[in-house]
Order: structure tokens, then sequence, then C-alpha cells
């Protein structure tokens, strides 16, 4: 077990640069998430941490040694592919034992380590198989076990869940939630998706082309994160963002007006310095921050355009003019939403304002 | 629907129509070779029209090793063969392993030789091989000259390294970082993935040395040490030989080749059409 | 990462010196040689001796035209049949595809040593089977082997039978490739089979059958087993000799390694012009 750093990595190819100068403090047993969209850098990233790609510039720490120049094998990391990566000639049992005998590491060892994860994963009647007879949620526990085997001090994790079902991947998320308890191990976990991070991560680093946006627990992100991309990628169904120009401004509150909903002015209460008047803003509202007409700052008349009921909630979307399309969480009531248009009120405590280039302002 | 499947008999028909006739024709030099090589010479040159095979074949086998010593020359032949095969179908693996799955200064140049030169004539290089090996080395007439120059054929790493590069990535990364040495990865990952591969490779190559004319007939000329085709050939053409027993060596030549033909026919017929389209 | 990239080189390098010692050096070797007179001891420098003779040697010029003839003929009289046999052979309406499948593959795999003996026989003038053949229904018999056209015909014959099948087996892979959904649509809209094969079967085969073509330009120009064993060297009077066989002939029969290179890079240069047709067509495809 270990804590792990990186310190300014930076990977370039050519002029290309893949990763911008990541900094990054991982806790001994922590589980962290790197989520972003595809192409943002967060596989690359992982592979440097395993030592599959060469780090062009930085450091990066694994316990209190420099790992830059170390053979993957020699770090202390196991890692569990996309695709699971499973020896299709060899059997479960010889997938699992490959890496150490291949080592030199001594049978009985090798035997025991290998029975202890057949224990801990419950495959030991598939030890037989090869992975060509295996369901694809059997390969997966297989493709950790042959990380577990390993005994390693950090489990690097590349989209192990992506090419399950919706079902499968539930559950073994829950798997992996509880292995993480079980071991206690550093784990790193790549997912393109947020809902994954939500649920598995105690600390959540969201990445966008290269660049580290906001580090933080699920939800810090959630409630309080640092620019509109960041709202806008965790959290499922999406914040709704709504553009809007400055109208007036004072100390403590700006007055905006949203230019796609009928000039509905409203007035926020503000922390940053404030925007100058005629700027253009965005508004940032979470589905499930509108209220009843008139129980917030301003309320909006939109026009329904579907409605979808899931028993315990339901969720309305409305397209408005600029091609905005606005997605309302409302609990109150099955019935309330046959009408063709609906006014709901904006509160203005979980209202969240950014400028144009998506910083926060609010 | 009756109407339907009329037509369909009547294509069918016709198809069979030009199929059965052709195909006769087409194995027909194959039958003429066993009816020769069964018939005695008086047979082969009557007048009359033969069209099924006799009994002689061995009176003419003996015959044939009484003109030239067909027997060793066979030997030969299946050793070169096989050796041949073994030592090119590891080369090229290891070569189109290297050019499909790393990163190394001069990989695109070596790509770019290869590709760059694969279709020009054999008769560009016969010349200074010949030299090489006859004059330089003087290594006429033995087994390296007959195995080791042909071993420059360059199919076998376009070959492996196109079906290196088709295999996932992470299989190798994984086994990277589990600490497996890079030639492990190669012989324990790579190469049993890569088998049906090289059974296709090793088809292509074995036909190619087995039925190797132009160098045998250079390199090796002194008797004792030619192979089955150049044996056979030196008696095409003189006038005192026994045609049957030429026949009889032409069926020794085939027949070996056609029952592999035969039997992994899938494997042969994936190694051409997958080695022409690359 | 360096240190594993570097392993490369250890798996490469065996096949590296073989390819360089017997592909590359004599690439450049007989390149260097078609410019010496090879005849005199040391070796000269001498543009004359194998550049200023080949292109006034009457024997080359007749070596060139019967190259060319056999391609322009067999070629595409070769790449028709194997259309056609890959067409026929991937009918769904098809029984025993195996045993046609054999047939036609089958010469593929046979040395062109037992073949060519093969072909001597049967066409022998006065005792082959063709001829009994021929006589049989009234044609009289061609001297397959004394008269050029005549054994033109025969080598082309030949070649052709041999090498049909290969080509139909790649042409029939090529066929196998097309998706099957491309027709079901067609048939849908009321396209005819006929039409279908015109419009699209033919279009999608074309780069497969053009890279066929030029595979066997290549192959055919280097001809060399076939006149040397069925027509006995190139015979009758050199009427069948081919650029392979007159290479040959100066090379290893007199033993003048200069003229017999300059013959070689004749047949090179030739092979690079189809080859960059061949890049050329294949750009044209992407």
């Amino acid at each position: 077990m270990a804590e792990l750093s990186l310190k300014n990595v930076v990977k370039r190819f050519g002029s290309y640069e893949i990763i911008r100068n990541a900094s990054l403090d991982v806790a001994d047993g922590e589980f962290v998430v790197f989520v972003g969209p595809s192409g943002c850098g967060k596989s690359t990233l992982l592979r440097m941490i395993a030592g599959l790609e060469h780090i062009t510039d930085g450091e990066i720490h694994i316990g209190d040694t420099l790992v830059n120049d170390v053979e993957p094998a020699d770090r202390g990391i196991a890692m569990v592919f996309q695709s699971y990566a499973l020896y299709p000639h060899m059997t479960v049992e010889q997938n699992l034992a490959f890496g150490l005998r291949m080592t030199g590491n001594p049978k009985a060892d090798t035997d025991r380590r290998v029975q202890r994860v057949a224990d801990i994963l419950q495959i030991k009647e598939l030890m037989q198989r090869r992975p060509k007879q295996l369901s694809g949620g059997q390969r997966q526990r297989v493709a950790i076990g042959r990380a577990i085997v390993r005994e390693p001090r950090v489990f690097l994790f590349d989209e192990p869940l992506s090419n399950l079902d919706a079902e499968l991947r539930v559950q073994m998320r829950v798997e992996i939630s509880r292995l993480h308890k079980e071991l206690g191990t550093t784990m790193i976990y790549v997912t393109h998706d947020q809902t994954e991070a939500m649920t598995l991560a105690d600390k959540i680093v969201v990445l966008r082309g290269g660049n580290i946006e906001q580090i933080g627990a699920p939800l810090d992100l959630y409630d309080n994160p640092a620019n509109q991309f960041v709202a806008g990628f965790v959290g499922s169904p999406k914040m709704n963002f709504m553009s809007a120009e400055v109208t007036a401004t004072d100390s403590d509150n700006v007055t905006l007006t949203l230019l796609n909903q009928g000039n509905v002015r409203l007035s926020l209460p503000l922390k940053n310095p404030p925007p100058a008047i005629g700027d253009a803003v965005t508004l940032g509202v979470r589905p499930e921050h509108f209220a009843k007409a008139g129980e917030g700052v301003a309320d909006l008349t939109i026009a329904v355009d579907v409605a979808e009921h899931l028993g315990n909630t339901s969720y309305i979307y409305a397209n408005v003019a600029g091609g905005e399309q606005l997605i309302i969480e409302r609990e109150e009531s099955r019935n309330e939403i046959k009408t063709d248009t609906l006014t709901v009120a904006i509160k203005s405590s979980h209202a969240l304002l950014f400028d144009k280039t998506g910083n926060r302002l609010r | 629907m009756k109407s339907q499947s009329r037509s369909t008999l009547v294509r069918s028909l016709a198809l069979h129509a030009v199929l059965i006739p052709l195909a006769i024709i087409w194995l027909f030099p194959l039958w003429m070779m066993l009816v020769f090589a069964t018939m005695p010479d008086y047979g082969i040159f009557s007048p009359q029209i033969e069209l099924l095979p006799s009994t002689h074949f061995l009176e003419n086998l003996s015959n044939l090793q009484a003109d030239t010593d067909f027997i060793r020359a066979l030997m030969i032949s299946v050793s070169v063969a096989i050796v041949y095969t073994i030592l090119s179908v590891l080369l090229t693996s290891m070569a189109g392993w290297a050019l499909a799955r790393y990163q190394f200064v001069g990989k695109s140049l070596v790509i770019a030789i290869i590709l760059g030169t694969i279709t020009l004539p054999y008769f560009v290089v016969v010349i200074p091989q010949f030299i090489m090996v006859a004059r330089e080395f003087k290594m006429a007439n033995t087994w390296i000259a007959l195995i080791v120059p042909p071993l420059f054929n360059s199919l076998g790493v376009l070959f492996m390294r196109q079906a290196f590069s088709m295999m996932p990535a992470e299989l190798f990364d994984a086994a990277r970082v589990e600490g497996v040495k890079e030639w492990q990865i190669f012989l324990r990952i790579a190469l049993p993935l890569a088998r049906p591969t090289m059974a296709a490779l090793a088809i292509i190559l074995f036909l190619a040395s087995w039925n190797n004319y132009l160098w045998p007939l250079l390199i090796n000329s002194r008797p004792g040490m030619l192979t089955a085709p150049v044996a056979l050939g030196t008696l095409i053409g003189l006038t005192k030989v026994s045609w049957g027993g030429i026949m009889a060596g032409a069926v020794m030549l085939t027949a070996p080749i056609l029952v592999i033909f035969i039997l992994l026919q899938r494997h042969f017929i994936a190694g051409i059409a997958a080695g022409a389209i690359k | 990462m360096q240190l594993r990239n570097r392993a490369a080189y250890g798996f490469l390098a065996p096949y590296l010196m073989i390819f360089a010692t017997f592909w590359i050096w004599p690439i450049i070797s007989s390149f260097l040689m078609s410019f010496q007179n090879t005849r005199v001891n040391p070796w000269v420098f001498s543009l004359g001796a194998n550049w200023g003779r080949l292109f006034n040697d009457p024997a080359f010029y007749n070596a060139l035209k019967n190259t060319m003839i056999i391609l322009i003929v067999q070629v595409p009289v070769m790449i028709t049949l194997a259309t056609v046999m890959a067409v026929l052979l991937n009918s769904p309406l098809l029984k025993a595809r195996g045993l046609f499948r054999f047939a036609f593959f089958a010469p593929v795999v046979v040395g062109e040593v037992a073949y060519a003996a093969v072909f001597r026989l049967m066409f022998n003038l006065d005792f082959g089977i063709i001829n009994k053949l021929l006589n049989s229904v009234g044609i009289p018999s061609i001297s397959w082997f004394a008269e050029a056209p005549a054994a033109m015909a025969l080598l082309i014959i030949a070649v052709t039978w041999r090498w049909a099948g290969y080509n139909a087996i790649i042409i029939l892979a090529g066929l196998q490739s097309i998706p099957g959904d491309v027709y079901e649509a067609a048939t849908l809209d009321r396209v005819s089979k006929a039409r279908q094969f015109i419009y699209i079967t033919l279009p999608l085969l074309k780069p497969i059958i053009l890279f066929c073509v030029i595979l066997s330009i290549i192959g055919s120009m280097q001809l060399f087993t076939e006149p040397m064993l069925i027509t006995n060297r190139g015979g009758p009077g050199g009427g069948t000799e081919t650029l392979g066989l007159f290479l040959y002939r100066q090379g290893f029969t007199s033993l003048n390694f200069g003229y017999a290179s300059a013959i070689a890079y004749t047949m090179a240069a030739l092979a690079i012009v189809i080859s960059l047709l061949n890049l050329w067509v294949g750009r044209d495809q992407k």
C-alpha cells in the first residue's frame, strides 16, 4: 500500500501536449477516479503511472520512490484493462499465475496467492476454463483477480466496466467498491462515465483536453464545480445552462436578463467581483433546483416538449428559443404535468453563474 | 413461388453446365499425370487414346531411379523444405513482431525498403547471389547454399507483422505490467496467438521451397546434391530416358503436396488470399 | 520504455542480416555489374559492353517481343477466366463446392517441373493425347513444339492452367468480403441479378482484379521454367525465348554476368513501372 503523487507531469508528442502539467496527490488507500470525455488524456495519465507510457516532463512518485524510469513491473502496481486483456490461450488459473511464473516467484507462494484470489472473487469453479468460455462479468472478475495476485501497492483500472451491459456494470461497480473496502489498497480508476466516478470515488479528478479541471470529493464537485465544464460533466441529467446578459450590478447582487426565456429578469447574490453591465454570462441550474411558480427568484413559463415519468420522479424536457433545452425534475405529482405549458421558478440558492469563458462567477 | 423455383433450377443447371466441363479440363492434366505414371513407355507412345491408369507405377519408379538418384533427391528436397520452412517462419515472425509492436529508429526505413523492393524480379538478385555463394563463399553443392539464401523472402515479415498488429495491445501491456520479459511475451503470448497465421505461412513457404527450381538448379548441380525438381528437370529433353519414369517422379513430387493441400485446404486458401490482399 | 524498444533490434537482427546479404546487396551489386564488362579480368566499367549491346541485340528484342505477346494475351484471358471461376464458385446454388474448388486450385500447388513434364507429353506431336483428341474430332495434328505460334499458344495455355485458380482464390476472397446486405438491398429495389453483378459486384471487385492483373503481369514477365522445360529452352529456334530464359542463357550458360544484370534491370524497370501503376491505382481507390 502506498500513496502516490504526480508533480507537474507533462506528456508531449512532438509539439502536441496530451497531458499539461498535471499535479495530484493520492493518499494511501484512497480510491481516485479520473473522469473526462474521450480524448481528455485520462487513459494516458494512467498509463504513465503504470510505466507503459514515457513521461516527457515532471515526476511520479509511488510510496517514496521516484518511478519515472522504473519498469512497469517494478513499480508495485497492477492494472486492469478495458478489454480485460486475458491471455486467450491460457486457462483462468494459468492467466492468474502467468506473471508470477514468468518472474520466477516460488511455486508454493504462487499457488497460495492464486488460491486466495479464487476465494476472494469466488471463481474456484472457473479455474480450468479458458477466457472464451467465460461470460463478460466472469472475464472481468478474472482480470481483477490477475491484478490482485500481484499484491500490488496501487491498483490501476482503465475503463474496466465499459464493455459490460448496464445491469452487470452496476453489479461489478458494487463489487469493486467492496473489494476496495476489503483490500484497503490505493486504487486509481479511469472512466468516462460520471455515474461510476460519483459512486466509486473518494476523490474525483476531472480532465479535459489534457488539463486537470478540478480535483475533489464527488459531492463537492456536484455542489461546487470549479467551472462550467465540470458543472456540465458531473450530474445526470445534466445541469441546465441558460444564456443571459448582465443588466445591473451592485456590491452583493447581480441582475440578469435571460435571453431565450422571454427576457426574464432575476437577481442573484454574488461572491466574486461582479461582472460588467452588458456582459454575456451563463446561468446554470440543475434539474432538481427548480421550484413551484412563485417560490424562487424568477418564474419561467416553458412549453413542455416531452415528459418522462419514472415513478418516483418525472423529467420534463422543454425546448426553448435559441436551441437551449431545459430539463426539469419534478417530484411533486404525476398528474400535474399533463399541461402543454408550465411555470417553474429558479431556486436562487443553487443557481450558478459562469462568465463567457466558463469560469465561475458565483 | 413455382416459377421462382423453376428459374432457380434453370440457373442451377446452367451453372453446373459451365462448371463441370471446366473442372474436367482443369483436372485433366493431373489425371493424365497419373495415367502416364502408371503406364509402360510403350503405352505412352501408343497410337491409341489411353485415358485409364495402368499398373506399372513401381516399374516406372525403378526406371526413374536408374536414370537419376531420385530417392536421394526426394530426401534432400524434403529436408531442405522442412528446415527452410522452420527457419523462415521463425526469422520472419521475429522481424514481423519487431516491426508490428515496437517504436525504434530505422523502423519506417526497414518497412519502406521491404515494401519498395518486394515486387522486384528475382532475376535481379539471382546473379549476385550465385556469384557470392558459388565463387566467394565457395559453397555450391552444400545444404547451406540450398537453405540460407532463399530465407531473404520478405513475404512472411509482412504477413506476420499484419497478424501481430491486429492483436490487442492491452494483452502485451498486461504482461509487461506483470514483469514478463519481452522475449517471453513474444514466445509465450504472441506466437501461440499467431498460430493460424504461422500455419498458413508455413504451408506457403514449404510449397515454395519444395517446388523451387531455378536456385537449386544453379547452385547445386553436382549429382548427389540435386533436389527432386532439378533431378527430374535434367531428364526432361534427354532422349534415352523413361518417360513413364519421369511421370512417376512427377507424381512423387505432386502427390504429397496435393495430400497436404486437401488436408489443409482452409489454411492454404487463407494463406494465399491473405498474402495477396494484405 | 526505451529499453523495451531496444528489444526490437534483437528480434529484427537475424532476419535483417539475411535480408541485407541475399536481397539488398544483390540488388545493388547487379545494378553496378550492369555497367561493368564482366568478360575481362578484372571487371572494368563500360557502358557499351552491356547496355549498349542490349539495345542492339536482336535476341533481346526477340525475347522482349515474346514476353510481351505472352503478357498481352495470357493475362487478360486468365483474369477473365479466374473472375468467372470465382463468381461461379461463389454461387449459393453450387453443389459439391469442395470438389470444384479442388479442381481449380490444385494446379497452383503442382510444381513447375512436374506440370512441364505432363504438358510436354500431352502436347506431343505424334503420341500426345491432345492431338489424338483433336484428330478424333477431325482436326489435324498441331505440331506444338515445331512451330513458334503453336508453341507460344502452348505456353499461354500452360501458364493459364496453372495460375487461373490462384487468381480465382484471391477474387473469391474479395467476393466474399462484399457484405450480403448490399445485395439484399438491391434485390428489394428490384435490381436484377445481372445488373447487380455489373453495378455492384464488378465495381467493388475492381481493386482486387487490378491487383491480380499486376501480380500476373509481374509473374508472367519473369516466365522461365515453362519455356525452359516445356518448349525446350525457348524453342523452336528462340520462338518462345522469354526475357527470363534469355537472361539465364546469358548469365549462366555464357557466364556473362554484366550482360545478364542489364537484362535483369530491364525487367526490374518494367516491374517498377508496373508497381508504380499499382500504387497510383491504389491511391485512386482511396
